[in-house]
């Protein structure tokens, strides 16, 4: 019916046109939403608080990080960026709500990099940011589905998607762990599910697989996991799940003194983060991890450098992880969709700009991003790193060696990616 | 988690509303009017047996506004049952809703007369009411030849009465207003045919849900039903933070059980399946106490709770109104042989995942229901009532007046998708309009845009709204917040659409621009953003 309506509402404008009425003087176009002469709104939802919001609640602080550097730097054609914040706490209800309110009450432009897929889809649900025309720029999930363009026409991702990771999983353990035993932590949701369909692209056999309910993960339901990875004989864990999990995991099983091979998923490996937790270092030495950005102590980065130096000035004292370059990353590829985005950018032409531009944004990431006219697929590999004793993330024999695919069937291949210099002053052209 | 005391809480006043004025039962030609000032009162009989009443002030403009109440039980309830019990048949005339006497002030002061009648028969009557407010119009004219205009309006099943009248004859009235307005008679049955089924084959295979004898047995297995399920639902409510199963529950009930799935996922994958919102009066699915189920409460708690409460509020006019309709129609007209379960919830199984306890649980549930499990057996409609439901009254969804929907966004009883089905229609309407004011240009170079003749107003609920006490127990003792339970308007809310009915049927425009807003703004609680969106009926399908 959508359909039909839209068919019809073209086919008036076209008669429209056709026989050059002019039924009434057209007003002037008025201002966009959340765009005035000084500033330009945005607005993000995600867990500030509560237990899921460990590490991800420096996500906002880093792109403020960001944009505050831009807005000194002149902005965006003169037009400074102010991000809204707002706590969802990880439950999707309440990021219902939150949205709302910045759509409704902050009338912000775009909503930016809200977290976790159950909140995301809530969004997409129930507030309908495609019908109202509010782009959904750089969503901190990496749920496949989301690339959708027709389910999810105003929605951009910028992460890989986890079927993409579990791929390059899958061929790292075939090339590594053939013939051990594979277990596997899962969230039981959407999340999960996307593991899980990269798992079987990518041929894994498991063990023993062990799904937890969003919101269920605690030392006591860790120490139920381990005694079925234990009554497995799993040699390889993988831990797919949000950081919570993954701490809960790594610290019972320090005091348990289950000692697997651990694989950590990005989404739940940032190590400053399951350090947070009183998780001791040594426990994730050796651990195998996969980033799509360079490792957060690679000072020799320029990006990671360039970030580095300006989250130091503007929040001193906070470590600088994976969490903290993600967020100033997307802000700092917001910053270039909204100068692409034309002298007086609309929610249309932002969108424009992505779609044409998007894939040659300048980024930290060492792996390309799929943005074009049909696809809102962001970045699209991994690379594959060890723990140091430190805890902290590194690639294998030190140099990034990263893998690229698809969310279906395509096979896992070395990247040969260029990344673009980063512009001058890290600011967009 | 303290025990909750919800269903001696729970409010059903919605559902019987309250009444004004007494009426004589014997037809009459014309009304008995008693010639009082400032307001004369009158009362009379239709043709059909519709007492009447109608209120006229002295300064009368020639405007008169019709009302249409809603839903009123068609039986007796033994005072025995739970929540309703006690209830009489009464028709007795309803001139402004649940007599509201800022709204009747109101008319007043404008020099407008109201008028309603209590309908011929209670229960699903769209076709008797709409030819009862037909003649009662007449009668009015008859009796004040100085009427020019008639605005209509109604609540719930006075919504679907009111958009009939203005569908078939739409001479009649100059403006309407159907509020928390029901969808038509087999989608609106179908969600409390989906959500008795599944308490049935889950916690208590003795519900019969439908399919009741004729007549006095009929009626008897309804009362006994509303007991059972009032029942089950005290037992989900004492069981919501343990998880534990009803004793009554079938044995696919207790294998579910066995398997460690929680009795609150139950319910609320029932609730999702049915279409029934996951807020309600007192549980806003956001809000947690303060401390250890400050996160828990909302992600796992909380919309099961939501669904208990709207579903025990809804519970008894599914029971009443399927034994109605069946009685009607000579027989049973649910059928979800053919239903699958799973696509009803593919959108919502993500985001209550929490709540539901995963994939996994949700997998299990979902299996259980199947209809490949003979365990969870399918209802089965007798196609000699489907052709006979089929043939009752259906509003097609054409706005033909100037018309004003009100509802709120989680009305547990008429879910506000049924209104957003009356938006999306009339998007293609007035697409329609215009693509033909286009090609009319073309031969008369003339052209006029069609005048927008729908204005919806969501009445939204608040960001968070549950309460909790000093122990963490949420409070259940204060008022329904706005957007929940059914047709919980407040006065400034219903004044508005009094006004903006009156507005309309003056002028041919509804209110708009920054005056609406304004209007609105005061109201409270009120929206009329074009981006809000309710789902529709789950038996529509996916329309989001």
């Amino acid at each position: 019916m959508k359909a039909l309506q839209r068919r019809t509402l073209l086919t008036a404008t076209a008669v429209l046109a056709t026989v050059g009425l002019a039924v009434t003087a057209l007003p002037a176009q008025a201002a966009e939403v959340g765009v005035t002469a000084s500033q330009i709104k945005l607005g993000m939802t995600l867990p500030m608080t509560g237990t899921a919001s460990l590490g991800y609640n420096k996500i906002p602080g880093a792109a403020k990080a960001y944009f505050d550097y831009l807005n000194a730097n002149g902005g965006i054609n003169g037009r400074k960026i102010t991000l809204v914040v707002k706590d969802d706490r990880y439950v999707p209800t309440e990021a219902v709500a939150k949205t709302n309110e910045l759509i409704l009450k902050d009338k912000v432009m775009a909503l930016l990099a809200p977290l976790g897929t159950a909140n995301v889809k809530a969004v997409a649900t129930s507030v309908n940011p495609a019908r109202r025309g509010v782009p959904v720029l750089f969503v901190n999930t990496g749920f496949s589905g989301f690339a959708d363009t027709k389910k999810y026409p105003t929605t951009y991702t910028v992460l890989p998607s986890y079927i993409m990771e579990a791929k390059i999983m899958g061929e790292y353990i075939k090339e590594n762990f053939a013939g051990k035993k594979i277990g596997l932590l899962y969230q039981d949701d959407d999340f999960g599910i996307d593991a899980l369909a990269g798992f079987k692209t990518a041929g894994v056999n498991f063990a023993v697989k062990v799904p937890y309910a969003s919101g269920s993960q605690s030392a006591a339901s860790a120490a139920g996991w381990i005694t079925k990875f234990k009554a497995a004989e799993a040699d390889v864990v993988i831990l797919f799940g949000v950081s919570s999990a993954t701490s809960a995991m790594l610290g019972t099983a320090a005091q348990l003194g289950y000692k697997p091979q651990w694989m950590l998923g990005s989404v739940g490996g940032d190590a400053t983060t399951i350090k947070l937790t009183g998780v001791p270092a040594g426990v994730l030495y050796n651990a195998i991890g996969f980033s799509p950005v360079p490792a957060t102590t690679d000072m020799t980065d320029e990006y990671v450098k360039f970030f580095s130096d300006i989250y130091a000035k503007a929040v001193p004292g906070s470590a600088f992880d994976l969490n903290v370059l993600l967020g100033m990353n997307t802000a700092f590829m917001t910053a270039q969709a909204l100068k692409a985005a034309g002298p007086n950018p609309t929610r249309k032409s932002l969108m424009a700009a992505i779609d044409s531009k998007g894939a040659t944004f300048a980024s930290s990431a060492l792996v390309p991003a799929g943005y074009s006219k049909t696809s809102h697929v962001g970045l699209t590999g991994y690379w594959v790193g060890k723990y140091a004793p430190t805890g902290d993330l590194a690639p294998i024999g030190g140099t990034y060696v990263t893998y690229t695919t698809d969310s279906g069937s395509g096979p896992v291949v070395k990247s040969t990616y260029k990344r673009p210099a980063m512009p001058a002053k890290g600011l967009p052209n | 988690m303290k025990k909750v005391r919800l269903l001696s809480l729970l409010s059903v006043t919605a559902l019987v509303t309250t009444v004004l004025v007494t009426a004589p039962t014997v037809a009459n030609a014309a009304p008995a009017c008693d010639g009082k000032s400032p307001i004369q009162s009158c009362v009379g009989v239709t043709s059909d047996g519709a007492p009447y009443a109608m209120q006229v002030p002295a300064n009368f403009n020639g405007t008169v506004a019709l009302y249409s109440h809603g839903y009123r039980y068609n039986v007796d309830i033994p005072a025995g049952i739970p929540l309703i019990g006690g209830y009489k048949i009464t028709n007795t005339p309803e001139p402004v809703p649940g007599g509201n006497a800022a709204v009747a002030q109101y008319f007043f002061s404008q020099g407008i007369a109201i008028v309603g009648s209590g309908f011929a028969r209670q229960g699903w009557n769209p076709d008797s009411a709409i030819k009862t407010n037909v003649e009662l119009i007449g009668t009015f004219k008859a009796q004040f030849p100085t009427t020019t205009k008639v605005i209509a309006w109604g609540s719930s099943l006075g919504g679907v009465i009111t958009q009939g009248l203005a569908e078939k004859y739409p001479e009649l009235v100059s403006a309407v207003a159907p509020m928390c307005m029901a969808d038509n008679l087999a989608p609106q049955l179908t969600m409390a045919g989906d959500f008795l089924w599944g308490v049935k084959v889950l916690f208590d295979p003795t519900i019969k849900g439908g399919n009741y004898s004729p007549g006095a047995a009929g009626v008897a297995e309804s009362y006994g039903d509303l007991v059972k399920v009032f029942t089950v639902m005290g037992k989900l409510q004492a069981a919501l933070a343990t998880g534990a199963w009803p004793d009554t529950s079938s044995a696919t009930g207790k294998a579910l059980a066995a398997a460690g799935v929680p009795s609150r996922s139950a319910l609320l994958l029932l609730g999702l399946m049915a279409g029934i919102p996951t807020q309600s009066a007192h549980f806003d699915s956001v809000s947690g106490p303060e401390g250890a189920l400050k996160l828990t409460f909302p992600l796992a708690l909380s919309p099961a709770l939501a669904i208990l409460e709207n579903g025990t509020n809804a519970a008894a006019l599914a029971v009443l109104a399927t034994q109605d309709v069946e009685n009607q129609v000579g027989g049973a007209f649910f059928d979800n042989t053919k239903t699958d379960y799973s696509a009803r919830v593919d959108g919502e199984r993500v985001i209550f995942n929490a709540a539901l306890s995963g994939n996994t649980v949700i997998d299990a549930l979902l299996g259980a229901l199947s209809a490949a499990n003979p365990g969870a057996p399918r209802a089965v409609a007798n196609p000699a009532a489907v052709a006979k439901m089929q043939a009752l009254h259906t509003n097609t969804g054409k706005i033909n007046v100037p018309t004003i929907l009100m509802v709120g966004m989680a009305d547990p009883i008429t879910p506000a998708g049924a209104s957003q089905r009356v938006v999306d229609l009339y998007a293609d309407q007035y697409a329609a309009e215009k693509a033909a004011a286009i090609k009319a240009y073309q031969t008369s170079r003339s052209y006029k845009t069609p005048t927008n003749k729908l204005l919806m107003l969501w009445n939204t609920t608040p960001s968070s709204y549950t309460k909790f006490d000093a122990a963490g127990s949420p409070i259940t003792s204060v008022p329904a917040a706005q957007g929940t339970n059914h047709c919980n308007f407040t006065s400034a809310q219903l004044v508005l659409v009094a006004k903006s009915l009156v507005a309309a049927s003056s002028t041919g425009k509804l209110p708009s621009g920054g005056a609406l807003n304004t209007a609105v703004r005061k109201a409270g609680n009120l929206s009329v953003d074009k981006g809000i969106r309710a789902p529709w009926l789950k038996s529509y399908g996916d329309n989001s």
